[in-house]
């Protein structure tokens, strides 16, 4: 029997136990053809980047789009800020805050953490903070928001201090510890730590923080001011932001909540600073709060995020709803991850309990991957000869005495693999293959031709 | 004799960049191609405002989709090899059009908004690193945009500024009652030694609308020692003359989605290389990019959906099609408004807000007195009640009287013209006002 299935013409079945007929959930061919605009032949393997939007959501943005390009005055001022209302009631569920107007819909997580850090850039121009005082952020924090806080905090004054996680990881209290170290840094020389700016879910390399934990020991400590920057979290964990006690939370709804680009919401307690705290585009609506602020930004789409409420009668078509398809994506993401790490003899870079539906898993060492421009060859490679798309992480062993090993070496490639409900166990053989494929070859990083 | 059938830009830097050039020749648009274009209008509107919101063709909305479809179906691959090649011809493009010397001076970005906000942090920098001092003048027009007024506060009163307002007559004559406020508002901002750091002058104000004469203000703006110039020229592309070295602003946004076809939303902002420096101008959304120059930061400002940025050589094709390209347009426009204005301002016995050069497409028309248009809130609830009653989409002016003047006109509606346009839209507020008045019609009568 030829066991190569790389050819994803025909799909095959997602190993997921099928329902009886009777049921009112929504089928497998239903799921093909909400996904039919994907590329054929791609084994998509990195929904974490861009997130993914079914085509029953992209017509119902097309009929609020339409609804613009037919009449924008009467949409303006009859349709838009009741659509956006809605849509942030439905949010405000969704993650258990107490009142609507501390939802705000942006654009993405990168609009927030500039809404959170010019604030703070603010505070300190106006001297309520002193020169030096700190914002603490995890060194893995996603680049932009690195960025970030050098335009907002370190021009303005502030000092960074930036926590280092260990990869790969065991267990949440690695995490906890080297926070804890992080904020004695913080508050060294009689300084305060204003802000904390806390991944929920890192994006590279990928593991699941304990937030609720880290927000904790943020009050025990005095920080003012916490930011957890969520990007992957809604969709793929339960995501309680009263649980969690931030003063800040962010995520993108186009990732793993089937948005189309892009929408994401920024959830502020309130609080006596909420005041301060503004759209850096500025409009008719200044100092009315952050959520209508951002509700009338100028002339714009704002039709993804009008489709929030579409999005929730999908996700409600699937078995127990989106608690079900995070389940489900969970289950099937370390399933996988864990049969790629046993075919290439390599590892998982976090427990299962530390991911949700994404996972980290080692390349063989025989890939010789020893800078970050190899895992960018070997990606590119990976799209254009074997037509699949996954993100490689490159991880410099620390420790060289304990690094991760396989049979022939340092383990310092990942992968991040991800699943979502479009994804076929075909897609991993696929990725299984064309890795084992080059090690059988002999053929490392540096020899691979991308173009 | 026209001897050529052909549209052909009157753009001198032209030149052949212009990829239509090099199709082969192009047939006009016919009267039922264009209706077909703009078929997704609401029927039952006379759509007289295309100021507000601009309108776009279905053939660049259907090039906007396939954008958008190719993200949705790879996005890894869109983002690595299709988005920036896409966002640098549509910035190479614009920079012709609007004669620029540098694509580094072009940058896509929202709307003129979001230019605003981008130059006034620039200007609050300045402000909190102390090289502007507290008490430096920002100047802006009194009719500057809403939205833009409130950036100036936040930015610049936040950051220890102070703000000056020209006020401008309305109804206006001429450009030299324009200059001479404007003149006298930069004495004030100079005067007790302090500077004017940053003048904000529109093109095309909004509301009422005025065509300002931005070269001439420019220039006094240079010889009275303002560090810099930004023009809010929101309405201009499309509509008039756009030429930033003729202008000579250092900063200059207009939205193309305005009058020049895009799909929602889509401004560029220009920011002039000299000699010394560029100035350091960053988009407030700060990621990677960040620190690479506002046209590259504006590039890539987080997950978003680009595509109405990409369209800008669809939106260029579709004006080609047109006799005389986006010139002929602007022109047939422009002769399209006045004609219009002068016909419903004698229909109502009313008169026009500004000479017809004072205009470009959009033009302010007298409304009849015994309307009793007597604040903002009556301006909009007749809006309101044309659009509900009458299917009439028009934009209303409350001017505040002056004392001593009798029988005033207190309401103007700003009229548009757009190719889709046709003299029934104008017979039916012409008809639609008429009705009102012989009615007895009041604001009064309104309801909240």
């Amino acid at each position: 029997m030829d066991s190569d299935h790389r050819e994803n013409g025909d799909s095959t079945h997602n190993h997921v136990s099928k329902k009886p007929k009777l049921s009112a959930f929504i089928s497998e061919e239903e799921i093909r053809r909400e996904f039919s605009h994907h590329q054929h032949g791609i084994a998509r393997i990195n929904n974490g980047s861009f997130g993914s939007c079914p085509t029953s959501i992209i017509a119902a943005q097309k009929e609020w789009q339409l609804r613009f390009l037919q009449q924008p005055d009467d949409f303006y001022f009859n349709h838009l800020r009741k659509g956006l209302l809605e849509s942030r009631t439905v949010v405000k569920e969704l993650i258990n805050a107490d009142y609507v107007d501390e939802v705000s819909l942006i654009d993405n997580a990168t609009t927030a953490a500039a809404i959170v850090l010019q604030q703070i850039g603010r505070a300190f121009a106006q001297g309520k903070f002193q020169k030096g005082d700190a914002v603490v952020m995890l060194h893995c924090a996603f680049q932009s928001v690195k960025k970030s806080i050098q335009a907002y905090v370190t021009q303005s004054g502030g000092s960074v201090i930036e926590v280092q996680l260990t990869f790969p990881l065991n267990s949440k209290e690695e995490i906890v510890s080297e926070f804890r170290k992080g904020l004695e840094k913080g508050k060294s020389n009689g300084r305060h730590v204003r802000l904390a700016i806390i991944d929920h879910i890192t994006s590279m390399p990928c593991v699941v923080v304990p937030v609720a934990e880290l927000v904790k020991i943020c009050r025990q400590e005095g920080v003012d001011q916490v930011f957890v920057d969520a990007a992957h979290a809604i969709g793929s964990v339960p995501v309680d932001v009263k649980e969690i006690g931030a003063d800040f939370y962010v995520s993108n709804l186009h990732k793993w909540f089937f948005c189309p680009p892009s929408v994401a919401f920024l959830y502020c307690r309130n609080s006596p600073l909420s005041s301060e705290v503004h759209h850096p585009v500025v409009s008719h609506e200044y100092g009315n709060g952050l959520a209508i602020e951002s509700s009338w930004i100028g002339t714009r789409d704002y039709s993804s995020q009008l489709v929030i409420p579409s999005v929730l009668e999908f996700v409600n078509r699937f078995e127990d709803g989106i608690e079900g398809i995070m389940t489900r994506n969970h289950d099937n993401v370390v399933q996988m991850g864990e049969m790629l790490a046993e075919s290439w003899g390599t590892n998982l870079g976090a427990p299962p309990d530390m991911c949700a539906s994404m996972i980290m898993v080692g390349l063989p060492s025989r890939l010789c991957i020893t800078s970050e421009k190899d895992t960018e060859r070997l990606r590119s490679y990976l799209r254009v000869h074997h037509g699949i798309e996954v993100p490689l992480h490159y991880q410099a062993p620390t420790d060289v005495e304990c690094a991760p090993r396989d049979k022939d070496g340092l383990i310092t490639g990942y992968a991040r693999i991800s699943h979502q409900v479009y994804n076929s166990f075909d897609d991993y053989f696929k990725f299984r293959d064309a890795i084992n494929q080059l090690v059988e070859q002999r053929r490392t990083c540096k020899m691979l031709f991308t173009e | 004799m026209e001897s050529s059938p052909l549209p052909h830009l009157q753009n001198e830097s032209n030149g052949n960049h212009h990829h239509v050039s090099k199709k082969s020749k192009p047939s006009l648009i016919s009267e039922s191609d264009l209706r077909l274009e703009f078929s997704h209008h609401d029927p039952s509107i006379a759509r007289i405002n295309n100021g507000s919101f601009g309108s776009c063709p279905a053939s660049v909305s259907a090039a906007q989709r396939h954008w958008q479809l190719q993200y949705l179906r790879q996005p890894d691959y869109f983002y690595f090899n299709l988005l920036q090649p896409a966002i640098l011809r549509s910035r190479t493009l614009i920079k012709d059009l609007v004669n620029a010397d540098h694509v580094d001076e072009i940058s896509l970005v929202d709307n003129a908004t979001t230019a605003a906000a981008i130059v006034l942090q620039q200007t609050a920098w300045a402000f909190t690193e102390g090289r502007f001092k507290r008490g430096d003048a920002v100047v802006m027009l009194h009719y500057a945009y809403g939205a833009v007024k409130k950036s100036i506060h936040a930015y610049v009163c936040r950051a220890g500024g102070q703000v000056i307002e020209v006020p401008l007559p309305f109804p206006v004559n001429s450009n030299e009652e324009i200059v001479d406020e404007f003149r006298r508002a930069l004495m004030r901002g100079k005067a007790n030694g302090s500077r004017v750091r940053l003048a904000v002058i529109d093109h095309i104000t909004s509301m009422p609308s005025v065509v300002i004469p931005v070269k001439e203000l420019v220039k006094i703006c240079r010889e009275e020692g303002v560090d810099q110039v930004f023009v809010d020229a929101a309405h201009a592309i499309g509509c008039t003359d756009v030429d930033m070295k003729e202008i000579g602003a250092d900063f200059y946004t207009s939205n193309l989605h305005k009058w020049f076809f895009c799909p929602p939303s889509v401004a560029f902002l220009y920011s002039r290389k000299t000699l010394e420096t560029s100035a350091e101008l960053h988009h407030p959304v700060v990621s990677h990019e960040y620190g690479n120059g506002l046209a590259i930061e504006s590039g890539w400002i987080g997950t978003r959906d680009y595509s109405a940025q990409l369209v800008v050589p669809d939106a260029i094709e579709f004006t080609n099609r047109f006799e005389g390209g986006i010139e002929g347009i602007k022109k047939r426009n422009h002769g399209g408004v006045v004609e219009m204005g002068k016909m419903l301002a004698s229909a109502w016995g009313t008169n026009l807000g500004t000479p017809p050069k004072m205009c470009a497409s959009l033009i302010m028309v007298g409304l009849p007195v015994s309307l009793g248009i007597s604040s903002d809130s009556d301006a909009l609830k007749l809006r309101t009640h044309l659009r509900e009653k009458f299917g009439v989409e028009v934009p209303i002016y409350y001017r505040q009287p002056k004392d001593e003047e009798v029988d005033p006109i207190t309401g103007y509606a700003r009229i548009s013209y757009q190719v889709y346009n046709t003299i029934n839209d104008y017979y039916k507020l012409r008809d639609a006002i008429n009705q009102l008045v012989s009615d007895g019609f009041t604001c009064a009568l309104l309801s909240k």
